[in-house]
């Protein structure tokens, strides 16, 4: 198959399950495009997210430069189009419906439902990142723990847990 | 505070130019600040019910609420400025960064500063589910739904086409049944 095709089909389909937004199908995303298709390797799936993360704009955009590392900005295109657009035409027809569901009871059976289901999804795109090709590395792990304590714990801008991972990246690595 | 919507997609246009254009760390605060306090478009309580339903809905959250406000004010045609507004410079920059990076990839230390900043970004992930864990924290079943997916995709690595329909069906009876 085209691989733009391919990789557009396969973000509409991220598209509507990434409840919870990129973090939710961070995990998902790696298992495809590096493990199942090996389109690109762990090391580029890494460099993309930290790039991505590091930039200012929506987190969105790492799809774009996965896709852009995958098949150029042909690539960035679609991946950006396919990972917003499904979610943005569904967003847009239940915006009306939602305002009226308002105060229901399936409303509030739906949302305490998703709640333990993103924390876990969440919880996984943490763990695939700091765990390259399921190889467990304490010093990876240790700088992921710090800012995730620090999230935690403080309010901080999370660009100096970026920077301090960049300086502990410098030292550790 | 009185407020009033943007009168024109022009206005709208440059609105969300301007979120997209300073989101350093996170989006979110800026969408507030332009929003709510400099472009006073809608009270704090619209923005977070609008917010609210943005999280709910797959996809990326601000990009949704581009969605949902530009249709809010401006229709069809509000949706689609509001929402190219937010993108477009972002989505410039980001690949003019990422180019730029090829170029100094192969320098010695590049890689683990950058490796060193996906951990760090790893952890804001894991910071994430905390602070949305905590107040489900208390619920037994609640947790064993979150370990059960977190188990599955995360560890196990089963595709997230089989885990959510199915832990979605569970889900949704065990907080039915009040148990969530």
């Amino acid at each position: 198959m085209n691989i733009l095709l391919e990789l557009g089909l396969y973000f509409s389909l991220l598209s509507l399950l990434s409840v919870g937004g990129m973090p939710s199908v961070i995990g998902e995303m790696h298992r495809y495009v590096v493990e199942s298709r090996g389109w690109i390797s762990h090391n580029d799936f890494i460099e993309m997210f930290a790039l991505g993360q590091a930039a200012p704009g929506p987190n969105v955009l790492i799809s774009s430069l996965i896709g852009w590392k995958i098949a150029g900005v042909p690539g960035a295109l679609v991946t950006l189009a396919a990972m917003c657009g499904p979610a943005g035409v569904l967003s847009f027809w239940v915006a009306g419906v939602w305002e009226r569901l308002q105060g229901t009871a399936w409303r509030a059976v739906a949302q305490r439902a998703m709640a333990p289901m993103v924390v876990g999804l969440i919880l996984s795109g943490g763990f695939v990142l700091a765990t390259p090709g399921g190889a467990p590395d304490w010093r990876l792990w240790i700088i992921a723990a710090g800012s995730a304590w620090a999230m935690v714990a403080t309010k901080l801008n999370p660009l100096w847990m970026l920077a301090a991972g960049a300086a502990a990246g410098a030292t550790l690595l | 505070m009185p407020v009033t919507p943007p009168r024109n997609l022009t206005e709208l246009f440059l609105g969300f130019l301007s979120i997209g254009a300073r989101s350093f760390g996170g989006v979110m605060p800026w969408a507030h600040r332009v929003i709510v306090e400099e472009r006073r478009w809608m009270s704090p309580e619209e923005f977070t019910a609008t917010i609210g339903l943005c999280q709910f809905l797959p996809g990326p959250n601000v990009g949704n609420a581009s969605i949902v406000l530009g249709r809010k004010w401006f229709g069809l045609k509000g949706s689609i400025v509001a929402f190219l507004g937010f993108f477009g410079l972002p989505f410039l920059w980001v690949l003019a960064l990422a180019s730029l990076y090829s170029e100094f990839a192969l320098q010695p230390g590049v890689k683990s500063v950058v490796t060193g900043v996906a951990a760090a970004g790893a952890g804001l992930f894991i910071g994430t589910a905390i602070k949305l864990g905590k107040p489900i924290a208390g619920k037994p079943w609640a947790l064993v739904v979150l370990m059960a997916c977190f188990i599955a995709v995360g560890i196990g690595r089963v595709s997230m086409l089989i885990v959510i329909p199915a832990a979605a069906v569970i889900s949704y009876l065990l907080a039915k049944r009040g148990l969530l």
